[in-house]
Parts: structure tokens; sequence; C-alpha cells
């Protein structure tokens, strides 16, 4: 048996039918025969075929019957019927019951048979490739569902562990450390941190199912802000909602972009600002909700405006920790939700985003 | 400080690093003089067994890890689930982990034998008031 050779099995009833097929195709093709459905199906359990040619009138069980039996064990290998009469009964049968490819009136046309086998076996190898290919993405999906389980677990964990020895080494005065060295541990461990978040972050909003649910503004906003107001205590936050219809969204991707603007508003502030500032207004509308984030801080550059949201992406000219990640995130979960961002920003003076985003509310739908 | 008497903790983490840290925090923190560690699920649930003889179960607060090998963290309390009322009715779970799995975390809140998830690192603060909270109307 060659592997890289169609092999066929043909089932006809008529010794020379069999010998005739032989000679004319053996050079081309791996060739077995079998001179009833019987045989056929012994043949079967050993031979791996692509093809099966079956003459459709034959004693005992026909070409039809035979192939109506063996599609549910066999369904892969493509199946050809070949008949001396044309029967419109016998030619929905096969279609309907046997599966069939092709149907072939005897005598054959050589090259036509040639064609229909050709034909036949391109259709098999497709379909076999398309199966390989279905399984190995299948298992990559897997491999990549655990491999971000085990990122936000395996690889923080560890990271816990340190930092929970330095909030004990303060806790019990254990560690002299005049030069501070356990705060820089501490800084080391929390941008290390901060970017595996990042990571997970993005994987999740590249394969988590969107889902709608009502979504309270004032509640998000202030839920992030509590979670970026020790960084910088002296902002002042300034929340504006109007939300006078109830809005329904995707919780998790609004979240990630929030928290992920308002992370960035903190974090780029001016050393020297005395009132540094912050402000959010939401605006709810029927079929859109309306969100613009503004601060006074560091702005950013004209020429880097185009970039901003290209994945690790990092204006040159600020001294700040970041990853390049953030935005990049936010704009992939913006197109998740089919919401868009605008930012305008003058250097030295300060950055506005304004994002929309639909409303997924029933009224709307 | 908790002032409940005889209160005892139970810490179930594979994490030996941990374990020692938790360990550590509520003694500094004065939660309770009985600690008593597991690095797996199972001895743990065996020790809470051999319990079911005591004439009185100590209140109990169970600081579970969620991820752990062999039985992790929802083993363990699907487990102990069928342990008798005298010894569940005693022991209040506290969930930790440095997980930030959604799935892992909604599946936590949707159990109701636990009290409350805590992230690691384990906060001192965090885990005395939430200790605190459990106890709140023992005192």
């Amino acid at each position: 048996m060659k592997e890289n050779r169609i092999r066929i099995l043909y089932i006809d009833d008529e010794v020379h039918n069999l010998n005739a097929f032989k000679a004319s195709f053996r050079r081309s093709y791996e060739i077995y025969t079998a001179n009833s459905a019987q045989e056929g199906k012994q043949l079967l359990k050993s031979i791996d075929v692509h093809i099966i040619i079956a003459d459709q009138k034959m004693p005992v069980s026909t070409g039809v019957e035979f192939f109506n039996e063996i599609k549910d064990i066999l369904p892969d290998p493509m199946r050809i019927l070949l008949t001396g009469y044309t029967d419109v009964e016998d030619i929905i049968d096969a279609i309907n019951k046997g599966h069939i490819f092709s149907y072939i009136k005897k005598p054959w046309d050589e090259h036509e048979l040639h064609r229909t086998i050709q034909n036949a076996f391109e259709i098999y190898a497709t379909r076999k490739q398309l199966k390989e290919k279905i399984i190995e993405l299948e298992k990559i999906n897997d491999e990549l569902n655990r491999f971000i389980y085990s990122t936000s677990h395996d690889l923080r964990s560890p990271l816990m562990s340190v930092l929970g020895i330095i909030n004990l080494s303060r806790l019990d005065n254990s560690v002299t450390d005049p030069n501070g060295y356990l705060n820089m541990i501490e800084v080391c461990i929390q941008k290390l941190d901060g970017f595996i978040q990042k990571i997970i972050e993005y994987y999740r909003n590249s394969r988590l199912d969107v889902e709608y649910e009502k979504i309270n503004f004032d509640h998000l906003l202030n839920e992030c802000i509590s979670q970026f107001k020790h960084q910088n205590t002296a902002i002042e936050f300034q929340v504006t909602v109007d939300q006078p219809v109830d809005f329904k969204g995707d919780t998790f991707r609004i979240s990630v972009i929030l928290n992920n603007l308002i992370s960035n508003a903190v974090k780029y502030q001016k050393p020297d600002e005395v009132h540094p500032k912050v402000n959010m207004a939401v605006k709810v509308e029927p079929h859109k909700a309306t969100l613009v984030i503004s601060d006074n801080g560091i702005g950013i550059l004209s020429e880097h405006l185009n970039n901003i949201f290209k994945m690790f992406f990092r204006s040159k000219n600020n001294n700040k920790p970041g990853s390049g990640i953030g935005l990049y995130i936010v704009k992939e979960a913006l197109n998740k939700i089919g919401g868009t961002i605008n930012v305008e920003s003058k250097y030295g003076e300060g950055t506005q985003f304004e994002i929309s985003i639909p409303n997924r509310n029933d009224f709307d739908s | 400080m908790i002032s409940i008497p005889d209160l005892r903790v139970i810490l179930i983490d594979d994490n030996e690093v941990d374990l020692l840290l938790h360990e550590k925090l509520i003694a500094i923190q004065q939660i309770s003089r009985t600690v008593l560690a597991f690095n797996n699920a199972n001895k743990a649930l065996e020790f809470l067994s051999s319990n079911i003889t005591l004439p009185r179960i100590p209140p109990t607060v169970i600081l579970l890890d969620i991820q752990m090998p062999e039985m992790d963290g929802f083993d363990f309390l699907e487990a102990f689930d069928s342990y008798p009322a005298k010894i569940k009715s005693q022991c209040h779970v506290i969930m930790v982990s440095s997980s930030l799995d959604y799935s892992d975390i909604s599946r936590t809140y949707a159990n109701p034998m636990v009290v409350k998830l805590l992230k690691k690192p384990l906060l001192a603060k965090e885990l005395t008031s939430a200790v605190a909270e459990i106890f709140k109307d023992f005192s």
C-alpha cells in the first residue's frame, strides 16, 4: 500500500468488468476489487480506501444498499455508483441514501471515469485537510485557554508571595533596610504584575463572548476611581453622569476601557501641577452612550497621536513606566462592542478622550 | 484583635511560603492562637472529620486557597458540603487566591459556604476585618 497513490475499491458481480477496470486503471491508481458487497465490506475492514466504486445491479445487495449500509461506519471515502440502467428511483436513492458523489453509466468512458476519480479525490483530500485543521485549531484554542489560566495563576502566585513577604517584613519590623531596597523590590514586582494583568486583559477581551447587561455609569466610574485614587491623592476627580434612560452593554469591556483611560489620566500628570484634575462626563441616550475623559496632564505630542493605539507603542519623551499595551486594549475592546474613540491632546496642557458606545437596550434591538 | 477565645484558623494552601505568611499575619494581628496549616485539602478534610467526636466544635475560620493540585478549593467545598451540620455550622470559609480569572471569582461568590474572597497578598487589615465581620454578632 503506497501512501501517495489514490486507493480505489471497485465492487462488481461481473468478473470481466473487474478485470477490465484493473487493466485500464492499475497504472494510475492502487486498485482493490470485490465481486460482492459482502466481500467489499470484508476488504474495507483491513484497507483504508479513498474512493469506492460500486455496481448498482448485484445479487443479494445492490450498490445503493451497500453504500447506505457503510455510510455510518465509513463516512469518509467518496462513493461512485456504476450502472447500466438509468432508473430515476435508483438515482434518487443513490443520492439520498447512499450519499454518492457521482453516478456513472455503463459501459464507462475511460476519460470521464478518470476525471470523476480525480475530482472525487480532490474533495476527499480537501475534506480531510479541513478536518485536520479543525482538530489542530481546537487544540491550539484549548492550549491558549490553559495558557491564560496558568498565566493568571502560576505566574502571579509567586509574585503575590513576594509582596506578602514584603508586607510582613514591614509589619514585624524584622528587616533593617535603611536604603529602601524593599520598596524598590515592591515597585518592580508591581510593575511586572501590572504587565501580566494587561496580558490577561488582552486575551480575555479577544476571547470572551460579548454579554450585555444593565450598567450604572455612576457606580462603574466610582469603582474605577477608587482603584487609582491612592496613586495620586492630589488629583481632583469630577464625575458628571447624565443617564435618563437605561444602558445595556458589556460590563467587562467597558470597565477595561475605563480602567485603562483613568489609569493613564492619573499616571500622566504633570509633576508640578498644583491642581491636577481628571474629569469624566457620561451622557446616555437611547441608542448610545458618550463618555468624555479629560485631564490637565502632560498631554501627547501631536506626532504621536496617530500611534497611541498601536500595540507596544510608548511615547519616548516621558519617564513614566508603561507597557504600551493599555490603549491598544482599549481600542480592541471598543472594536468588540462596536464603539469608537477620539482623542484630542495638547502637549503640556492635557488630553481628552471621547468614546461612543452603542446602547444595547431592548428598545433599540 | 479578635476576642473570640477559642477561635481557631485552618489554613489550606499548597504554597508553603503563603502558609507561613498567613500564619505569621494571624499571630501579629492576634486573630487566633490556634492555627492549623495543611498543604493539601485532603489532609484538612481528614482532620475535620476527626472533629466529629469532639463534644463541642470550636468556632473555625478556614482560609482556603483556590488553585491547588489534586483537590482544589472548589473540590474541597464540594466534599465538605456533605459533612454533618454540627461541624459545618461552626466553620466559616474565606477563600484566598491570586487568581484574576473571572469564572473563579464568580464561582466563589456563588458558593453559599464562602463568606468572602480575599486576594493575595493577604493584607493584615483586610484579614482582620473579614474575620471580625464573621463574628460581629457573637461579641
